[in-house]
């Protein structure tokens, strides 16, 4: 399916362009992208001893940069991470030949219950020291470099010491992990939490980005849902737009997890990222 | 282990503590941890319970599709209070519940059918392969598995 026109990235190259969230569900279109450069893949769906879904190893053998994202590390849980996980993400990244992996701040389980989701962390001195403890225990075994999604939240722990700003950049120092910086997450946590977004963007280290997220929502009973099954909102793209001006980062990716639309819908999605951005089309 | 300055786990404010004091308020019917906002802590366990309907179609796509509009809420009606066992798990059982109570769609009959067929699921336990041949009912649902070959025999009653 590559077009002519296709220059294939190098193996293993950093993330470059505009991407997408690689998905069984729309392994045809995202195959069918003839520009496309880089796409992410949930780390916890990939077995790294055995074979790669089809779709995945056309897209390497075409030179397209696969990024494993693992959802269920939980670095933010005050327990230690369970070290037969970040094997299976050290090993799908081995697999993947990938440049580098990202995971969330955030934790998923706790006293042995899952929550079934990423949830927020106290921003305190106890939880930074908690999320830097477990991202350096999951560093020392990866072969390649660790990238931090901050998450979107509904709401906030009764005891914040440190505002949003400084917690994301003290857990960075002091781990040297880059940042994967998701805009309908910034979005969203300034439209149910407030704040001001673009002045999050001013105080962020956006230098250490190492790509970004972009996706899709609906307000809910007064609430603003990332749900990364509806289309993404004005107002992220807007948020894309200014977080460029700043520092354009080195990619961008689109996330889609259900309700997929006509094709050409999610390729109209694509195109409005590469324009907000000023990166070439890969559609 | 304990990080630094972390007070000692079992105090009851630890930060191990209050995680698991939140997880079992958002997902195992536990009250709301002090200072916290019940508001959005109840949009949060909603919009859980919504992600969780989500991953359960997946593995389960006839049994949502059999249920059709009505799946998110049957899902959330079964599952609120009651956390994860993972997609795989939460769908059977979520079935077998259905099926005891008569109330199982044909399509999910189907589907639970071929999957007892092809797997011994003790409600407890991950589910294992069976190894010898086995059949399957469900809502008049009839299922084979022949050498790991499993196929519907006869379909649900409609």
């Amino acid at each position: 399916m590559t077009g002519p026109t296709a220059p294939p990235a190098p193996p293993g190259t950093g993330p470059y362009g505009v991407g997408i969230g690689w998905r069984p569900e729309i392994a045809g279109f995202v195959a069918g992208l003839p520009g496309l450069r880089f796409v992410e893949v949930v780390a916890e769906t990939v077995a790294p001893a055995g074979a790669l879904p089809d779709g995945l190893a056309d897209l390497r053998g075409r030179g397209v940069t696969v990024v494993p994202h693992g959802v269920k590390l939980s670095l933010g849980g005050a327990e230690p991470v369970d070290p037969a996980r970040v094997a299976h993400l050290a090993g799908v990244a081995t697999a993947l030949d990938a440049p580098l992996v990202s995971e969330h701040i955030a934790f998923v389980r706790a006293g042995g219950v899952e929550a079934g989701h990423l949830l927020p962390l106290p921003r305190s001195r106890e939880a930074v020291a908690a999320v830097v403890a477990n991202v350096r225990r999951t560093q020392a075994e990866l072969p390649v470099p660790l990238a931090l999604e901050p998450i979107a939240a509904l709401f906030d722990w009764p005891d914040d010491e440190l505002d949003e700003a400084d917690f994301l950049t003290e857990i960075l120092d002091a781990t040297g992990a880059l940042l994967l910086l998701d805009v309908a997450n910034v979005h969203a946590n300034a439209r149910n939490r407030g704040g001001d977004p673009l002045a999050l963007l001013d105080r962020l280290p956006l230098e250490r980005v190492a790509y970004v997220h972009v996706a899709g929502g609906a307000e809910r009973a007064g609430f603003y849902h990332d749900t990364h099954t509806d289309p993404v909102p004005a107002e992220v793209l807007d948020l894309v737009g200014a977080l460029c001006a700043r520092h354009r980062p080195p990619a961008l990716l689109l996330e889609r997890d259900g309700h997929y639309p006509p094709a050409a819908e999610l390729r109209g999605e694509l195109d409005a990222l590469a324009t907000a951005a000023g990166y070439p089309v890969v559609t | 282990m304990t990080a630094p300055g972390e007070p000692p786990p079992g105090t009851g404010d630890s930060l191990a503590d209050r995680q698991s004091a939140l997880v079992a308020a958002l997902v195992a019917g536990g009250p709301l941890p002090p200072g916290f906002a019940p508001g959005p802590v109840a949009a949060a366990r909603r919009a859980l319970l919504r992600k969780r309907a989500g991953d359960v179609a997946r593995h389960w796509p006839l049994l949502a599709a059999g249920l059709g509009a009505g799946w998110p809420a049957a899902f959330a009606g079964w599952a609120d209070g009651r956390p994860t066992n993972g997609s795989l798990r939460d769908g059977w059982d979520l079935a077998r519940e259905l099926r005891a109570a008569a109330t199982l769609p044909p399509l999910g009959a189907e589907e639970l059918a071929l999957r007892e067929a092809a797997a011994r699921y003790d409600g407890l336990t991950p589910p294992r392969p069976r190894r010898l041949p086995a059949a399957a009912r469900a809502g008049g649902a009839v299922a084979v598995q022949l050498a790991g070959r499993v196929r519907l025999l006869r379909p649900a009653q409609r």
